[in-house]
């Protein structure tokens, strides 16, 4: 009886204790609002139906969408941080902004996010940012263009004698790395050597397709508008577009192989006026494995979700980036290093693009 | 006498609006701009010069790389093109509207001034539906067998200067138009009396007292076209970037204010030298008008 009361005394103590070390995380209080920064349309739309809804309901914290495209955001947050008032929480960030953006940036504390830990893949939460959604920069091609033979490589994008037509390449975001990484490839680098990219190589190569690239595109719409009116009979494009144009039944498919891997990520800026619910907001986007299924048809990306990829039958999965058959073809890029050569990337990106 | 005239308000019996009254007048318009325009572009200059440390070398970095060099003379030789080519299709069309009369002048008139009505994109994306690989031009083209290839019409320097001209004709038709309004019809008749035919007439008369009007549509039209932006970005490739699109990329994807702030400065201070350049001449114009 004795002892069995000094137990539980003690049990009792060391559950106070616990409780006094757990109080204060569980009273940090979260803000009443949120300002998450997204590109619009559809898939600002659809993160409000299946995760800000939902976030709303569940914590009390009303969610404020701004539609804006990437690059108009950062200059946005550029210029909050310039004048001191910071308005957005939550911003969309590519990998390379992981490493380059950080100025600009909050810190996040993995541990601190439990749900990312659990149902998210190994390299879902970065020092800045987590991941949203995962897609590759891969080859569309017209299906009725290259009936019996279609292009599967970057070699084959640039073979122009068996795959003649006119060729689309993006001038947008993160070009700068990704066009010359594609010359490369086609170049017959192998993908786990292309990195320190040589830059002298790729140029070289790139002169080679520059006169069968008829359009340049600069936004997701426009890739998708040239392969609908076949201004190209092939594009390197975001794949979540591509797929899109797929559904719509265009004569047009996708090739995997060598994709270079575009993880889109939410990222926290430094001085966000609701930096807890922010941190909240990056882990109950993990929490609910069921939402990513619908999210995930209806936006054309996946997620870094390892348990919503497993819901998907194959056929399904293998529409998507990170399904087990795709995500070894991807090309994963060295964003430490891209970071650390953006401004000579860009500089020599434009000094082609514009001679 | 005529200077007084230009610098004051008139009450409606005739009495001059006193010094203070004309002020507060015209003080709304130049709050606004100098709170939204001079105001803005300062802090930009300021910033160029100044950020990271008071210094140049933002402007040497626009004059060293041949990549802005490249297009700000790119710019200037579009804004030039599409200047000469309102000119030559502007005139004509001026001309006319000067000496039509009635219904035909009215429905003249507003084809040249219907398109400003509507936004620049609407009809720059309509430019981009003729000139697609599979667009009404090539079309055409192709069912009446002029050729057997679609040509390459979208994402070229041709279709920037036509769809610019097209958006900044009526720029240059209505200057010109009012300059040849202003001409009395008795200069003609004199100078035909005098014997002289009509193409003199045009040339010696006609012409020389429009130039104050095609030097301001001139004017009008080339500044505009120097800060175009859209229409080059939707129907241009890489190579026709011009000044602003240049101008924008430094804000939006390198985040570089400073140096975007120099290259705003030297497009100002060319703009500005222009701008002087054709006011002088202008004037110019003007004094030879009135001599003879």
């Amino acid at each position: 009886m004795l002892r069995t009361g000094w137990m539980w005394k003690s049990a009792a103590f060391v559950l106070a204790l616990a409780l006094c070390g757990a109080l204060p995380a569980a009273a940090e209080k979260l803000e009443d609002q949120l300002v998450i920064a997204t590109t619009g349309g559809l898939m600002g739309n659809t993160l409000a139906k299946y995760f800000y809804d939902p976030f709303n309901k569940t914590k009390n914290v009303e969610i404020v969408p701004v539609a804006i495209e990437v690059p108009d955001q950062w200059a946005r947050a550029k210029a909050m941080q310039r004048t001191g008032k910071v308005e957005f929480d939550i911003v969309t960030a590519t990998g390379p902004d992981l490493v380059g953006r950080t100025d600009l940036l909050e810190k996040i504390d993995c541990a601190k996010l439990p749900s990312v830990q659990k149902f998210g893949v190994s390299d879902a939460c970065q020092p800045y940012g987590v991941a949203r959604t995962t897609g590759g920069m891969l080859i569309t091609y017209n299906t009725e263009t290259f009936k019996d033979k279609a292009p599967r490589t970057w070699a084959d994008f640039w073979d122009v004698k068996q795959f003649p037509g006119p060729r689309g390449l993006p001038d947008t975001g993160d070009s700068d790395w990704w066009v010359p990484v594609a010359a490369l490839l086609a170049d017959g680098v192998k993908p786990e050597q292309l990195f320190p990219l040589d830059i002298g190589r790729a140029y070289k190569k790139l002169d080679e397709i520059r006169p069968n690239v008829a359009v340049w595109w600069k936004t997701g719409d426009q890739v998708q508008q040239i392969m609908r009116s076949r201004e190209v009979v092939m594009a390197m494009s975001y794949s979540g577009r591509a797929l899109a144009v797929v559904k719509e039944g265009v004569p047009v498919a996708m090739s995997w192989d060598q994709a270079i891997r575009d993880t889109g990520y939410m990222a926290v800026l430094k001085g966000a006026p609701d930096l807890n619910a922010a941190m909240a907001y990056l882990d109950f986007f993990y929490a609910s494995s069921d939402a990513h299924v619908p999210f995930m048809r209806a936006v054309n990306y996946a997620t870094a979700s390892k348990s919503a990829i497993e819901l998907l039958k194959p056929e399904e999965r293998n529409l998507y980036a990170t399904s087990p058959e795709n995500y070894e073809k991807l090309v994963k890029p060295d964003f430490a290093w891209i970071g650390e050569h953006r401004n000579e990337l860009r500089e020599r990106w434009m000094a082609w693009l514009t001679r | 006498m005529t200077e007084a005239r230009r610098s004051h308000f008139w009450h409606s019996d005739g009495r001059r609006l006193s010094g203070l009254s004309t002020l507060l007048l015209l003080l709304p318009f130049f709050a606004i701009i100098a709170f939204v325009f001079v105001y803005p572009i300062l802090q930009l200059l300021v910033i160029s010069i100044l950020e990271p440390h008071p210094t140049l070398e933002n402007y040497a970095r626009v004059v060293e790389n041949p990549v802005h060099m490249r297009v700000l003379m790119r710019t200037l030789w579009t804004a030039t093109l599409v200047t000469a080519l309102s000119v030559v299709l502007g005139f004509p069309v001026a001309y006319y509207m000067s000496r039509a009369k009635g219904t035909v002048a009215a429905l003249v008139a507003v084809c040249v001034i219907l398109p400003l009505w509507s936004s620049v994109l609407v009809r720059t994306a309509a430019w981009s539906f003729l000139f697609q690989r599979n667009g009404l031009i090539n079309s055409a083209l192709m069912a009446l067998g002029l050729t057997s290839q679609p040509f390459k019409l979208l994402y070229t320097q041709s279709a920037v200067v036509i769809a610019m001209t097209h958006v900044l004709l009526p720029f240059m038709i209505l200057p010109i138009y009012g300059a040849l309004r202003s001409i009395p019809d008795d200069y003609g008749r004199a100078a035909a009396v005098l014997g002289a035919t009509r193409l003199r007439t045009f040339l010696e008369v006609i012409l020389p007292l429009s130039l104050p009007g095609v030097v301001s549509g001139s004017l009008l039209v080339f500044l505009t076209a120097l800060g175009f932006f859209i229409t080059p970005a939707l129907l241009g490739s890489p190579q026709e970037m011009m000044i602003s699109t240049l101008v924008s990329k430094q804000i939006r994807e390198v985040l570089d204010w400073p140096f975007a702030a120099a290259l705003v400065g030297v497009l100002t201070v060319f703009v500005t030298l222009l701008a002087i350049i054709f006011s002088k001449t202008l004037r110019f114009d003007r004094l030879m008008g009135n001599a003879s």
